[in-house]
Order: C-alpha cells, then structure tokens, then sequence
C-alpha cells in the first residue's frame, strides 16, 4: 500500500532563522561546552597552566641573565700584559674598583677559547713613546662576537678612552692651546632611552607574550569544540534538535572565549606577581607593572582575546577530523606570530596602517602602554572595531559551515 | 505518522581516477530515488535493505539533517524541509551517528539534549532519571560515557533521543552491533514505544530484526522502494511460505540481509 500525500503547491517558506534564535538554548550549549571543555584535563587543564607559569619564569630568566651579567661587571679583573711599563693606567683601573691581572700566560689563546673575555697588552715601548709624544700603544685583545664577553671589554675600552682623552687635554692644555681646537666638533651621544623605556625594551617581550597567551588558550579549546565534535560524531545528533546553528556557533565562540580568557589574565597576573617579587631597582630599572599598567593590556587583549576563538572556530570546523584541523590551525598560528616579530626588527617607522593590522595593532598599542605613552583615540578605536569585524565575519562564516550538508557524518 | 512521497536524493562526489590525476571528475549518485511510504502511530514501520541502498539519507531526510531533492516528507502534517523547528520538536532521532560526549556522565548527555529540547534544568534531570531507570543504566549513570561498551552507548543515546518524549521515532540500525542480550532489550524498548502509541521508523539491514518486529515492512534497494506493506501481504505477493524467501526473491540478491 502506498500513500501518496497531496503536492502541494511550490510554496516552501524557508524558515526565519532570526526568529527561531533562544537565548536560553544559547546559554545551555555555552554551559555545556564550557564544562566539557574544563574537564579536559590533558590539553586544556595543562595548556591553562603552561601559560600561567611561563611569565613567571621569564621574569626568573631575565632577571638571573641580568644579574649575572651586571656581577661579572662588577668584579670584573683586568688582565694586562707589561703592566709594568703603564703604572698610570693601572692605577686609574683600580681607581674604577677594578682588579689587575698582571702578565696573564697563553692570553691570546685564552681568549680565544674564552677563558679569558679579553686581555690588555702594553707595548713594551709605551712608557718612552709616551714621553717623547709618540703614539703609544695599547692592544685590546677581545673576541666581540661572544655575547657574554662583550659587555666587559665595552666596559675596559670605554676606561681606557677615558683616560687617552683626559691625558690628551692636559697636554694640550700645558702647551697653551684649548681642548676644544682638537675636538672642533663634539660629538655627544644622547641616548633617549629613558629608565622607563630601557626597562620597556625588556619586556617588549612581554607584549608579545601577552599576545601569544591570547592565541595559546584557544587552541586546544577551539579544535575540540568543532573538530572534535565530528570526530566523536556528535553533531549530527545535535542538529536533529531544536538547536540553531547560530546557537551552537555563539555558545561554542563563548565557552572558548571563556577559556581563552582565564588564560590571558592567568598570564598577565602571573607577570604582575612575579615583577612584584622580583627586586626591579636592582636592575636599574625603574620600571612598574601597576594597576594602569594591567587595565591598559586586559582593555587592549579582551577583545583580542574574543576574536581569536571566533577565527579558530572557523578554521577547526573546516578539518574533517582533529588531526586535519589541527595542521590547518598551527600554520596559521605561527604565521601570526611571526607578525610581531617583523615589527620587532623592522628599522624604519611603522607605516600607519600598522595599528589596523591585527596582532600588529596590538602589539604597538601593548608597547605604548609599557612605555607610558598616550594612546590616541584612534588607535582605541583599531583595538576595538577590528576584532569585532573580524570576529563576526569568522563566525558567520563558521554558523554557514555548521549548517552545510557535508559537514555531516565525517564526509 | 510520517507520510513520505517520492521522495529524491543524489549526491555529487568528487573522483580522482589516479593519484597524479590533476583535476577530480565529479559524478552523479542517486542515493534516493521517489521514494514513498507512510508510518503510523502505534505501529512499527521497518525500512529493510542492503548496505547502501539508502536507508540513512531517507532517515537524515526525515530529520532535517539533509534538504531533498525532490518529493515531499511531513512529519504529523509538518513539511520536513519548510518546518524544520516543528519537524525537530515532535521527533526522537537515533541517527547514523550515535556520538556522545565523552567527558560528560551519561546523565549529563541524556539531560543535554533534553534542555536543547526546551526543558527547564529540573524537568530535564527528572526525565534523564526516569529514561536511566527504564534502560537500566542506574549503575553507569554518573560515569563519564568514555569506558562505556557499545551496548551502553547505544542505550545512552537511545535516551538521548527519547528524553523530550517524541511522538515521532527514528531508529537507524539501532542494533547494530549489539550482542543478543542487548539486542533483546532493544527489541522490548521498540515494542513499548509502540504500546505508548508512537510511530516508529526503523531500518535495518538484517531481515530477522525487521520481522521479529515490524508491522509494516518498507524494502528498498537502489535507491527505490521495491515493497511495501504488512508481513502477510508480502508473503501473498511473492507465493513464497517464508518472509526469508519473500525477501530474497524481492531483492534479487541474497546479498547483506542475513544476519
Ligand atoms: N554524504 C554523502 N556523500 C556522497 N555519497 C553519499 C553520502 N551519503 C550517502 N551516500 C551514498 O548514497 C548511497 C546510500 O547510502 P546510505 O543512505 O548511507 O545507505 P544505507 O544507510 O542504506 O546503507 C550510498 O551509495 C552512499 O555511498
Ligand atoms: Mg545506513
């Protein structure tokens, strides 16, 4: 027996999908993947935890390189060959709370394996040449392209400059003429790095940290509320219920950007408290960390921090499964994170577009705030309008996908 | 009741003829092809055929998951394609896909689906109780689905798709994979739902599961319906004495309906 229903005429109204939106059953899909996204303890738990220890051990780091450095500055013990041909020059080193090394054996090899940073050696005609006014010879023997060493012979090469140009003027000064006919142009260095900005340099890193956090926290979060889903073959399931597609695509964009959020203020409080603990003046960097400071990155990094997820979202569901998703999204991971390092290293000003191109933006606007600059409403604006858009485009984009025919059943 | 009238599906799918061919041919493959049928309440209706011949796109069709072609579905009255919210509402689907959520109890994935169904939270933890009592999961409860054996998942998302209390039911092999124990309760579950004056659509591929149960039996192969009506008149049609050889001699083929 078959039945045959009476075709009715083309009239198909394609259901109002505006209409059909809840609040309520966005707010369930929210709650729901938030819960199974917290309960994952392997890669979201741990990922939430890399982030929020990795600030603190990069202040440990830095401050231990920093001090390290600044000790062996300090104590630092000059090694002369003839010294006994300059008693002038060592005294002033040692006037400098320096140490002398007198006549150091095999120096050229030690410093050439780096036992030694550097050595000094006195011509053993320097006493006669300098009384006759003949140019007197001091070699610095260094090896400029060790990092460590660098510092130190910097240190001795600038004492001894010192002291050539203090010599050099007196002697001038006894034969009558000024100081100034040899030096008819003076060349000053005027180094515009305040304190604050020296100390901002270091923790430009910070930025681009901060950046790195917001982008981390979500990616383990974003595969598994879309990749995931497929793979466990959860989906279709999901779609046979009265649940939009809209719905599931903000629910699932909210419980990721709640994640996504705990990493990025986990991190930053994680920065805050350890630059507390850590004597900062010690350093010679009067440099803070306070509240102003904090409001600044969480106003700049929330709606970063809101975007992001949306982009991944849409990416992951693009994978058929985890594994596909997830080469997708750790290409297009590193390719941001390499945004910021171009600016990093870039030599002439930023073009003015720089602070609409996101991740850039954000990076320029973080450093402003480290450095106590004033940010211009514009630039307010760029952290605020270009996440929104992007955002929007990604999820509208990912609410299309969700509803697509083939991303059904892993086909 | 589910009225179902010439109801048409293809899919394209991309080929690639070898591994360095550079641009993938598309082709045609008609999964549904005008087919037409009704299932009424208090009734079990069973869609019997082979692998392949169509019985999930049906399925998926009927549970808006995929738009037709052609042809037209109502679920008590409502078009499946123009109506979805109403269509979605009155039915309880066991799709092809059975996933469950992993890190979340059983519990949690019944009462999931019943608030996406619109119950407040207290309504659905009622009726998640209630469907655990019924199905025996008493003891799995509030463990994670992850450890859970096929024949528990398959109870979980049975509940899943009941926990609204649909009048509509859609079974897509629902005992695939089970061992006979399991296989038995499934059968008791199908007969109770029928006693509540349900309509349940079933398929399945293995003709014993269809006559143990089914009041009425749809056999479609290719595609296309080859048959349909009661047990008996299928026997009157074919002169055979069993519904085996019935099945046999409708199909062509002895191919993939034996269990
Ligand atoms: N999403 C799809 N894309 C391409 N082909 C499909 C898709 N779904 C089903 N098919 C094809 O349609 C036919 C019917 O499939 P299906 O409805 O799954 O059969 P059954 O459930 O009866 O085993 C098969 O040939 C299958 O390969
Ligand atoms: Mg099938």
């Amino acid at each position: 027996m078959t039945t045959v229903v009476e075709p009715t005429v083309a009239t198909i109204h394609p259901t109002p999908k505006a209409a059909d939106f809840s609040w309520a059953r966005w707010l369930v899909v929210t709650q729901k993947e938030f819960t199974d996204l917290l309960r994952d303890r392997k890669s979201i738990f741990w990922a939430l935890f890399a982030v929020a220890i990795s600030g603190p051990l990069m202040v440990g780091l830095m401050y231990w390189l920093t001090t390290a450095v600044m000790d062996r500055v300090d104590k630092l013990t000059v090694p002369i060959v003839n010294a006994q041909f300059a008693p002038d020059l060592v005294r002033t080193i040692e006037r400098q709370g320096m140490k002398i090394d007198a006549d150091p054996p095999d120096y050229e090899s030690r410093v050439k394996s780096g036992e030694l940073d550097f050595a000094l050696v006195v011509d053993t005609d320097f006493t006669e040449s300098l009384a006759a006014g003949r140019p007197a010879r001091i070699t610095l023997i260094t090896e400029r392209s060790r990092d460590r060493s660098a510092p130190l012979a910097g240190r001795v090469s600038s004492v001894l400059n010192a002291w050539a140009n203090q010599m050099g003027r007196e002697r001038l000064i006894l034969r009558g003429v000024s100081p100034v006919l040899a030096h008819p142009v003076q060349v000053e260095e005027l180094d515009l790095a305040t304190p604050e900005q020296r100390g901002s340099r270091l923790l430009q890193f910070m930025s681009f940290y901060a950046l790195f956090a917001g982008l981390m926290g979500a990616i383990a979060a974003a595969l598994d509320v879309t990749a995931g889903e497929r793979e466990r073959q959860t989906l279709e399931p999901l779609l046979t219920t009265p649940v939009t597609t809209l719905e599931l695509t903000l629910g699932k964009w909210l419980a990721v950007t709640g994640i996504n959020l705990i990493a990025v203020t986990t991190s930053l409080l994680g920065f805050v408290l350890s630059l507390h603990l850590v004597p900062l003046d010690r350093l010679g960097l009067p440099f803070t960390f306070g509240l102003a400071e904090y409001a600044g990155f969480m106003a700049v990094l929330t709606p970063f921090a809101c975007m992001v997820p949306a982009v991944l979202l849409a990416f992951g569901a693009a994978g058929k499964t985890a594994k596909e998703a997830q080469s997708s999204l750790q290409m297009g991971v590193s390719l941001i994170g390499l945004l910021p390092l171009m600016s990093m290293v870039r030599q002439t000003r930023a073009p003015w577009w720089d602070a609409w191109v996101p991740v850039n933006g954000q990076y320029a606007v973080l450093n402003k705030v480290l450095r106590a600059e004033t940010i211009a409403t514009h630039e307010w604006a760029a952290m605020l309008a270009i996440p929104a858009l992007i955002g929007v485009v990604a999820l509208y984009a990912l609410s299309r996908r969700l509803g697509d025919e083939r991303m059904l059943a892993g086909r | 009741m589910i009225e179902v009238c010439d109801l048409c599906k293809a899919f394209t799918v991309r080929e690639r003829r070898s591994t360095f061919a550079l641009r993938a041919s598309t082709r045609n493959v008609v999964a549904v092809d005008r087919v037409s049928f009704t299932a009424h309440d208090g009734e079990v209706t069973g869609l019997l055929g082979p692998n392949g011949a169509g019985k999930t796109t049906t399925l998926r069709m009927l549970s808006t998951l995929l738009t037709p072609d052609a042809g037209q579905a109502r679920i008590d009255g409502a078009d499946v394609a123009s109506e979805q919210p109403r269509v979605r509402r009155s039915l309880g689907v066991l799709g092809d896909a059975k996933g469950l959520y992993w890190r979340l109890s059983a519990r949690e994935n019944i009462a999931y689906f019943g608030r996406l169904h619109g119950l407040a939270a207290p309504q659905a933890a009622r009726r998640a109780d209630q469907l655990i009592d019924e199905l025996g999961l008493a003891a799995l409860a509030e463990r994670p689905t992850q450890g859970f054996s096929q024949g528990e998942r398959m109870k979980v998302a049975i509940a899943r798709a009941l926990v609204h209390n649909p009048q509509t039911v859609l079974l897509d092999e629902p005992t695939n994979g089970l061992d006979i124990m399991a296989t038995r309760s499934m059968r008791e579950l199908i007969r109770g739902l029928r006693a509540a004056g349900k309509c349940v659509l079933f398929s399945s591929h293995i003709m014993q599961e269809v006559a143990a149960l089914c009041d009425r039996i749809v056999i479609i192969d290719r595609g296309r319906v080859v048959f349909n009506g009661t047990p008996s008149e299928i026997l009157a049609a074919s002169g055979k004495r069993s519904l085996e050889d019935a099945f046999v001699q409708l199909i062509g083929s002895e191919e993939g309906l034996f269990a």
